[in-house]
C-alpha cells in the first residue's frame, strides 16, 4: 500500500484560547499571543512548568476547543475540528478497557471509516510495530504503564496522520521505562517522520527528541523561547553527557528555575 | 450459570447451612417442638409440590406469574431505558423527570395499588403495571448515571478520532455502561418479582402470589409454603443469572481477566 506524501506543516499565528470560569460569566486566559511555525517532518517538544497552557495549546492544534483569536493553519487549511490529518497520544486513561490492544488500535481505524478488508490486518501491523505482536488480545489492566502508552502510539499511528500530537504520554511511567519509550518513539519517528509535538515536563527528554525545545511561561501562557537543538541524529544515549546536551540542559533548568522564583515570590506576597 | 454458582467463594459453606436449616426444620416438626399446622415440614412441602406438579396446579400458577412478570418488566426495561436515554441526553428531560423519580423513591410503590385497581380493576392489567412500577427506578436511574457518567476522558479521545455522536453512543457509552445496565435490571427483575406477588395476593384470580393468598386464607400452611418455595426459586435463578452475566461483562472493570 502506498502512504500518501508527508504533509504536516502547522502555522500558529497570534493564537489565544480562554476558558470559562465556572459559574459565572468571567474568562480565564489560558494561552495568549502565541505564533509558532512547525515545518513538517520536524519534532518540536513543548516544556513549561504546570498551568503554563501546554495541554491547552495542544488541545487547540488537535481542534478539540476553540480558538478565542489568532490562527492555526495545517498546510494553509485552517483547523476548527478534529480530522484524519492529526491524531492525539493521550495519557494511558484513555484506552478503552472492555476492548483488547488490538481491538483498541481498530477503533481508531473504524472511527475513521477505513475499508473493513484491511482494517484488522492494518490494525494489528502496528500493533507488532510498537512491539506487542504477543499481546494483542490482552486488555489495557492486564498491560504495564509502558506497554499501554505503546497502545496509544500504535492507535494514532495507524490512522497516518501528517502531525502525531502527544501530551505527556510517558508522564505516568518510571524513569527507566521513559527512557525505553523515548527510544522507541524516535526510531518509529525515524521510518517515515511525521511532524511531532510532544508536550513533556521533563527537561531532558525535551532535549533528546526535540529538533526545537518550546519554553512556555504562565500567567497568562505564551511562549518564552524557542531553543533549537543541534544534536545529530539518530540521537543516543551517549549524548545525555556530551558538552552540547549538559549546556541545553543549563539553559533550560534556568528558564525553570526563574519560573520557580518567581512563583515563590507570588507565594511569599500573597 | 451453575460454575458461576460453583466457583464463588466458599459455596460450600452456603450448602452446608442451607441443609442445616432444612434438617433443624424438619427435626423441629419431627420430634413434635412445634405442630406442623404452623411451619409445615420440607417433607410436606415436597410431597405437595410433586402434587402440584403432577396435577397442573403449579404450571397453572408459575405460567400466569411469569407472563405478568415478564410482560412488566419488559414495560420498564423499555419505557425505563428509553427515558433514561432521554435523560441523559439532555438536562432538561432530566428535570422534568426528577420530581417523579424523587416520588417513586420516596414513597412505598405498593401505595399505588389501590389507584390502579380503581382504574384498571384486579387482575392481571394492574398486576402487570405494579411490576412494571417496581422495576422501572433501577432501569432509569442505572441507564441515566450509566450513560451520563461515561469517562470524559474516552469520549474525548473518541472525538479526537473523528468520532461522531452515533459512534460516542453505541461504542463507547453504551459498552462503558453495560456493567451498571446490568445491575439495574438485577435489581429490577428482583423488584417485578415483588410487585408481580405483592399485587397477586391482594387481588387475582391466578399465579403463585394468589396460590399464597388462597392457601393461607385457609391456613393450609403446606400448599402455601409451596408456592413460597417456588418464588423463592424463581428469584434466586433471576438475580444469580444476572449476576453471573455481569461479572462476565464488567470482567474488564476489575478482572482478572485471562
Ligand atoms: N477546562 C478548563 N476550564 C477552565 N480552565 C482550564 C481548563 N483546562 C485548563 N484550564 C486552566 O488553563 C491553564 C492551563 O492549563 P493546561 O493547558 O492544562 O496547562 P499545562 O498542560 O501546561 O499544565 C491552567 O491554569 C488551568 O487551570
Ligand atoms: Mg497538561
Amino acid at each position: 500500500m502506498t502512504e500518501k506524501a508527508t504533509q504536516g506543516r502547522l502555522e500558529i499565528s497570534d493564537l489565544s484560547i480562554t476558558y470559562r470560569k465556572p459559574r459565572s460569566d468571567e474568562v480565564f486566559t489560558a494561552v495568549e499571543g502565541v505564533s509558532l511555525t512547525i515545518e513538517k517532518g520536524s519534532f518540536v517538544t513543548i516544556v513549561g512548568s504546570s498551568g503554563c497552557g501546554k495541554s491547552t495549546l495542544l488541545l487547540a492544534m488537535a481542534g478539540l476547543i476553540p480558538k478565542a483569536s489568532g490562527a492555526i493553519a495545517l498546510d494553509g487549511q485552517e483547523v476548527t475540528k478534529p480530522g484524519p490529518d492529526r491524531a492525539m497520544v493521550f495519557q494511558d486513561a484513555s484506552l478503552l478497557p472492555w476492548r483488547t490492544v488490538h481491538g483498541n488500535v481498530r477503533f481508531a481505524l473504524e472511527l475513521q471509516r477505513w475499508k473493513r478488508d484491511d482494517i484488522d490486518e492494518r490494525a494489528m501491523r502496528y500493533v507488532r510495530m510498537v512491539g506487542l505482536g504477543a499481546f494483542a488480545d490482552y486488555h489495557p489492566h492486564q498491560l504495564s504503564g509502558g506497554m499501554r502508552q505503546r497502545v496509544n502510539i500504535a492507535r494514532a499511528l495507524c490512522v497516518d496522520p501528517d502531525v502525531l500530537l502527544m501530551d505527556e504520554p510517558f508522564g505516568a511511567l518510571d524513569a527507566q521505562t521513559r527512557e525505553v519509550m523515548c527510544d522507541e518513539l524516535l526510531r518509529i519517528w525515524e521510518r517515515d517522520k511525521k511532524t511531532a509535538i510532544f508536550v513533556t515536563h521533563a527537561i531532558d527528554e525535551a532535549i533528546f527528541l526535540g529538533d526545537r525545545v518550546v519554553v512556555m511561561g504562565r500567567n497568562p501562557g505564551h511562549i518564552r523561547d524557542v531553543i533549537e537543538i543541534d544534536l545529530p541524529r539518530p540521537r543516543t544515549n551517549a549524548m545525555l553527557d556530551s558538552p552540547a546536551f549538559v549546556d541545553y540542559r543549563r539553559r533550560l533548568r534556568e528558564y525553570i528555575a526563574a519560573d520557580l522564583a518567581a512563583l515563590q515570590m507570588v507565594e511569599a506576597i500573597v | 450459570m451453575m460454575a458461576a454458582i460453583l466457583r464463588r467463594p466458599a459455596p460450600l459453606c452456603a450448602l452446608i447451612s442451607f441443609a442445616v436449616i432444612l434438617a433443624v426444620w424438619q427435626a423441629a416438626v419431627d420430634f413434635g417442638f412445634v405442630k406442623a399446622f404452623f411451619i409445615s415440614s420440607p417433607s410436606r412441602v415436597a410431597f405437595e409440590l410433586v402434587r402440584q406438579v403432577k396435577n397442573g396446579e403449579l404450571a397453572a400458577n408459575l405460567s400466569v406469574t411469569l407472563y405478568e412478570f415478564i410482560i412488566g418488566l419488559a414495560f420498564a426495561v423499555l419505557i425505563g431505558g428509553l427515558l433514561g436515554l432521554l435523560a441523559s441526553w439532555s438536562e432538561t428531560v432530566q428535570h422534568i423527570l426528577d420530581p417523579f423519580i424523587w416520588f417513586k423513591y420516596s414513597s412505598p410503590t405498593i401505595a399505588f395499588y389501590p389507584m390502579f385497581v380503581a382504574w384498571l380493576g384486579l387482575g392481571e392489567a394492574t398486576i402487570i403495571v405494579m411490576a412494571f412500577l417496581f422495576a422501572v427506578t433501577p432501569i432509569y436511574a442505572n441507564t441515566l448515571s450509566g450513560i451520563k457518567n461515561t469517562d470524559p476522558d474516552l469520549i474525548r479521545a473518541a472525538i479526537s478520532f473523528g468520532a461522531r455522536r452515533h459512534d460516542l453512543f453505541f461504542k463507547v457509552s453504551l459498552p462503558a455502561s453495560a456493567p451498571i445496565l446490568i445491575a439495574g435490571l438485577r435489581l429490577a427483575v428482583g423488584r417485578a418479582l415483588t410487585g408481580v406477588v405483592a399485587a397477586e395476593l391482594f387481588g387475582a384470580a391466578a399465579g403463585l402470589g394468589y396460590s399464597m393468598s388462597y392457601y393461607g386464607q385457609k391456613l393450609r400452611t403446606t400448599e402455601m409454603m409451596a408456592s413460597l418455595i417456588v418464588i423463592i426459586i424463581l428469584g434466586v435463578i433471576f438475580t444469580q443469572a444476572l449476576a453471573a452475566l455481569e461479572a462476565r461483562v464488567g470482567a474488564w472493570r476489575t478482572g482478572p481477566g485471562r
